[in-house]
């Protein structure tokens, strides 16, 4: 069950991070851009699988092989998101210089003045 | 084999650029340590590749990181391949950081240019040691982060939009990729280079899944974007012109250079070595066409290669033909240029012929070569017109070889290793590729190669007509050259007659990086250290997601 409102979730955040992406106005791009790097991660950790409880063991043997969630994709989340984190403030940055220089943060009038 | 010394650039690197910003209120000290550290990059790379020794036996060393063996830990790889690679990075590196002490403004030095530098070089250097696939992510990250400031350096109006573009588009590239390899986890259960060839190559033996390497072909496509991005392939080159054209000269001799290559690299390492041997199985697709029956993954992206290269020659080309500005023709050349890298990869990947498939992979090695080191040369001499004239549009400038004669021969020098005159490295490149297209009697890459080849001559000689020859203009009459700018252009103009001179031992490089991305077997070996006691290990990624 958890699978299916996962996927359905992935699905719905990716296709709204698209939407932003391609809207006019930068700071909507940038969220766009958050979220579907969010989404990424979230993707990331269902990828481990999602059919054990735990992410460690907390003592050797005694059966509990199948309630072991791989903890390696966490890892990698966590690696991603610290990485999310630095370009995402980078691009909110960026957009201020952006209007600064411009005094817009419309993408239609930015191209128009290339 | 295992070498603590295949860590060595990667550190010099990293500690050159804590170094450097940490003395940054000392702008002579930050200056001298950029360029000892530049230096020592270098001579640590030599190290490197005097280990590694192309031109003998095939070695591959393997550094595993806190002494977790693969597949488990992070490795790091070096073989004739990244050796290759990393020889004439560092030696495009060096030059445009001396080109940088020199063009930069003081102030933007001392805020942030010299860390910034060394920290792309980290990225770039741990792209081509890393053997383990999520890392290769996390040090493009590192040097996507850099390059991201670099191009917005001087932060004027045209630099933040180009900035914008380059920035989003890379993000979304990195999601994309994140997603990739999510994927190949999930599927292969497994992250480390060596361990996913031997996985794709024998599907059954390590329990992937009923479809065997279907999904992995295409996630392995996701990945494939993302490497066309970061090279600049054509349809992916959009971002290119505006950020080269944005960036200091010497970060655009880089970016063109050496950032671009990393992309190239990632699309030989992964495909050739890692997802090479892997084998379709019945899967058929529409309109593919594999030759002699053997449907192999490598195979599927022969086409798609050749697509891109061939649209990346004609964009490029058509493109640089009607700029107005040398920058921009400049940037233009490079998409068309980094075609003519792709397309005998795209000849060695259809290629049946074991040694069809070696000169492939050897001549994009050498036209990536010949690339990095003409291309970056051409923007640090666009970078000293600039500096001198202070404009590089066509209409203003003219008779550049009457009042800067080195500059201008270096520029031309440049030029002619491009368009490939022989004895410079670029006659070499142009020619081996057209030797694996001829020998592959592939007559439609021939052509495609061939107007490529016309369309280069074109703008380079428009580029030379209008801004070098003729009466000097006024604004080029009262420029004033700065003599250390030369001096490096004039430099890298030397090096490259010496590499086409000396060509023997370059051709015999390329050949060891083409083999050692030919044979997986050394290199799975010497990652996982030969035996194959570690295969139950890792079975939580490779059945849970199926569940």
């Amino acid at each position: 069950m958890t699978q299916f409102v996962l996927a359905g979730v992935l699905g719905v955040l990716f296709a709204l991070g698209t939407f932003l992406v391609l809207r006019r106005d930068v700071v909507r791009v940038v969220w766009g851009v958050t979220i579907i790097s969010q989404s990424a991660n979230v993707y990331l950790v269902t990828m481990g699988g999602l059919s054990g409880s735990v992410p460690i063991l907390g003592g050797h043997g005694g059966g509990h092989g199948a309630g072991v969630t791989d903890p390696l994709v966490q890892a990698l989340v966590l690696t991603a998101i610290v990485i999310g984190f630095g370009t995402t403030a980078f691009a909110l940055v960026l957009t201020y210089r952006v209007y600064e220089e411009h005094g817009t943060i419309d993408l239609l009038e930015l191209g128009e003045k290339a | 084999m295992s070498g603590q010394f295949v860590i060595a650039p990667l550190l010099v690197a990293l500690v050159t650029a804590i170094a450097t910003l940490l003395t940054r209120r000392f702008a002579r000290t930050q200056m001298t340590l950029s360029l000892l550290g530049g230096a020592g990059y270098v001579g640590a790379v030599a190290w490197l590749v005097s280990k590694v020794d192309p031109l003998g036996a095939t070695n591959v060393f393997s550094y595993q990181l806190s002494g977790w063996q693969a597949p488990f830990g992070i490795t790091l790889v070096a073989d004739s391949l990244s050796a290759f690679m990393l020889a004439f990075s560092s030696v495009v590196a060096l030059a445009a950081l001396v080109f940088s002490a020199a063009y930069v403004d003081t102030f933007g030095q001392r805020v942030s240019y010299h860390p910034l530098y060394h920290f792309m070089l980290v990225g770039v250097t741990g792209s081509f040691l890393t053997g383990d696939i999520f890392n290769l992510f996390v040090w493009f990250e590192v040097m996507l982060m850099s390059s991201y400031v670099l191009v917005v350096f001087y932060s004027g109006p045209e630099h933040t939009r180009a900035a914008l573009q380059y920035v989003v588009l890379n993000l979304v590239g990195s999601a994309v990729m994140l997603l990739a390899i999510g994927g190949l986890y999930s599927t292969t259960g497994t992250l480390n280079m060596a361990d996913l060839s031997r996985r794709v190559a024998n599907p059954a033996a390590y329990g992937l899944a009923d479809g065997g390497v279907a999904p992995v072909l295409g996630l392995s496509a996701l990945l494939f974007a993302v490497f066309a991005l970061k090279a600049g392939l054509a349809p992916f080159q959009f971002w290119v012109p505006a950020a080269y054209r944005a960036a200091p000269a010497p970060v655009s001799a880089m970016l063109a250079g050496v950032v671009k290559k990393v992309g190239v690299y990632a699309i030989i390492r992964v495909y050739f070595t890692v997802f090479g041997a892997a084998a379709l199985g019945d899967l058929s697709l529409p309109g593919l066409s594999v030759p002699d029956g053997g449907s192999a993954l490598l195979a599927f992206y022969g086409p798609i290669l050749f697509l891109m290269a061939a649209a990346s020659i004609v964009v490029g080309g058509l493109g640089a033909v009607g700029r107005d500005d040398i920058d921009g023709l400049l940037a233009y050349s490079s998409i068309g240029q980094v075609g003519f890298i792709v397309l005998p990869l795209a000849i060695a990947a259809t290629a049946t012929d074991e040694s069809i498939r070696v000169l492939g992979v050897s001549a994009a090695l050498v036209y990536a070569l010949n690339h990095g080191f003409a291309k970056s040369l051409l923007f640090m001499a666009s970078g000293a017109v600039y500096d001198a004239v202070g404009t590089e549009q066509f209409p203003d400038l003219g008779g550049l070889s009457e009042s800067a004669p080195w500059l201008s021969g270096g520029f031309f020098v440049g030029a002619l290793a491009l368009i490939g005159i022989p004895p410079l490295s670029g006659f070499f490149g142009k020619m081996l590729v057209f030797d694996a297209a001829g020998q592959a009697r592939s007559t439609i890459a021939l052509a495609v190669a061939l107007f490529g080849a016309i369309l280069t001559i074109a703008y380079f000689s428009r580029a030379w007509n209008r801004g070098f020859w003729g009466e000097p203009s006024l604004l080029v009459q009262h420029g004033e050259t700065k003599l250390t700018l030369v001096a490096v252009v004039v430099a890298m103009a030397l090096a490259i007659a010496v590499l086409g001179v000396g060509f023997d031992v370059v051709m015999q490089a390329a050949q060891a990086g083409a083999e050692a991305a030919l044979d997986r077997q050394e290199y799975v070996d010497t990652v996982l250290g030969g035996g194959s006691g570690a295969e139950n290990g890792t079975a939580g990624g490779g059945g849970g997601g199926h569940s």
